[in-house]
């Protein structure tokens, strides 16, 4: 039963991250391919900071962030009377900044590969940047987009650094698989993280190959 | 030119680095001492007494002793095992990875502590609606965490606080909770809040020790492959001397009467 709990836990959460994602990553990947500002390599240097940053930094930063004791953790506190700390709403928000970039990467690489006369058509014909992310390159991208989202999502479900250090392990709110496993190693109760580890690595599989087969359809022309 | 130049030094700190590096003499391998997160503060402590008497600088490995068992099982070359419990030491042995049954070296106490208030704490704060999150090392893997729903249940405000509860994967990590400010209370041992990296910050009080049960926590000698290491006798023989006795009271556990192990 919780074992269920703790699944349908981690999905939904995945899932939620997924969905914010795709709002805010799609958009900033069009600003990125077409964007010539001269700040665009700092904006896509932080962005991918989680690829390489280690989670616990991450975590670490973002308990400091979310603490009632320090500005922006008071702020919500008074204000919206929220707590991010060991709350679901947080571990979202920590994954949202933590998968980022495996949703934006494959996103700015298709729509890098979108021809500019198609970019530069509608935009004779008078099309604003929302009307041309919407019928030139969200049409044209929908592989990459497609893949990216497999992969932000895969990525939350496998998330565990940060969980571990802003989650608490509340069950059903903030225990994913990946803590589940590791407690259930502590307890030394190692078929039940069989249990979880069986589904996590299949699950994994299952994306990453719809991911590859994907990627090997996508010279499909439009 | 210039990028030549460059490259010349970059190699050339690359190969200081690798000397520095490789030229560690083999010698003798460090005694390595697995250590439960609540005693992380009095082990350094005891480290140092061993040093001074004996001259020999243990290396110590932290973590939650679920953990470090699951790390032993699995080969971890340590060669001493100082848990939080008597369960996880008792298991090891049975499985005939320790040299004999564990010996408990110290009773742990469990204090409640707190950095929202400036002077009184008691567990009737917990109940207030201003208690928003209670930090406890998580109860299936952590003795203090067994202890403080212990307390809370026989107290009897289990149910006017459950839903207040965060879990931490060890004890260290509610310190981490309570200090960061993102849990308002932290069940904790009373070993760290006695020590002096965390001394000063905030209020605590011990709780009553006859409510909850006695947290007898148990070191065992590990067996190793490739033979005991030299020292190994000789940091058991310490833990249970005067000297430790009287480090470890320090940091506020109970110190059994020495030489006799079970009640």
């Amino acid at each position: 039963m919780t074992e269920w709990n703790t699944l349908f836990l981690t999905f939904k959460l995945a899932f939620v991250t997924t969905c914010l994602l795709l709002v805010i990553a799609v958009p900033l990947a069009y600003w990125l391919t077409v964007s010539s500002l001269k700040i665009k390599p700092v904006i896509e240097a932080l962005i991918s900071m989680p690829l390489v940053l280690p989670p616990t930094v991450l975590g670490f930063y973002l308990l400091m962030l979310y603490s009632p004791s320090g500005f922006p953790g008071r702020w919500l506190h008074t204000y919206l009377g929220m707590r991010l700390a060991f709350s679901f709403e947080g571990l979202v928000l920590a994954s949202v900044i933590y998968s980022l970039p495996y949703i934006v990467q494959p996103v700015q690489s298709g729509f890098a590969a979108v021809p500019d006369n198609l970019r530069d058509a509608a935009r004779i014909m008078g099309k604003s940047g929302w009307e041309i992310l919407l019928h030139v390159y969200i049409p044209t991208g929908r592989i990459s987009i497609i893949t990216g989202s497999m992969l932000a999502f895969a990525h939350t479900v496998g998330e565990f650094g940060v969980v571990l250090m802003v989650g608490g392990s509340i069950p059903g709110k903030t225990r994913t698989a990946s803590i589940a496993v590791y407690e259930a190693v502590e307890l030394m109760d190692y078929s039940l993280a069989n249990h979880y580890a069986l589904i996590l690595t299949g699950s994994s599989f299952l994306i990453l190959m719809i991911v590859f087969l994907l990627k090997s359809t996508k010279s499909v022309p439009f | 030119m210039c990028r030549i130049a460059k490259i010349k030094n970059i190699l050339r700190c690359l190969v200081i680095v690798c000397v520095v590096t490789g030229c560690k003499p083999p010698g003798e391998p460090a005694l390595i001492i697995a250590t439960s997160a609540n005693m992380q503060f009095a082990m350094e402590a005891l480290s140092s007494g061993f040093y001074e008497e004996y001259g020999i600088q243990p290396q110590i490995v932290c973590g939650s002793s679920g953990k470090l068992t699951a790390q032993i099982r699995a080969g971890a070359p340590f060669d001493i095992f100082i848990s939080a419990d008597m369960v996880y030491p008792l298991a090891l042995y049975k499985d005939g990875l320790a040299e004999s049954e564990p010996l408990e070296y110290a009773r742990g106490q469990l204090a409640l502590w707190t950095l929202t208030e400036d002077s009184l704490v008691t567990l009737d704060n917990l109940c207030y609606a201003g208690t928003q999150y209670i930090a406890i090392a998580n109860p299936q893997t952590a003795p203090y965490g067994k202890a403080a729903i212990q307390i809370l249940e026989n107290y009897g405000i289990w149910d006017k606080v459950e839903s207040k509860l965060v879990y931490a994967e060890s004890i260290s990590q509610v310190s981490q909770f309570v200090l960061s400010g993102a849990a308002d209370y932290g069940f904790i041992a009373r070993s760290i809040v006695s020590s002096p990296e965390v001394a000063g910050k905030g209020c605590w009080i011990s709780l009553d020790s006859t409510m909850y049960a006695p947290i007898r926590q148990g070191a065992v000698l590990l067996k190793k492959k490739d033979g005991k290491h030299p020292d190994s006798k000789l940091f058991m023989k310490f833990l249970f001397s005067d000297h430790a006795g009287a480090i470890l009271k320090n940091y506020g556990y109970i110190v059994p009467h020495r030489g006799e192990e079970d009640e």
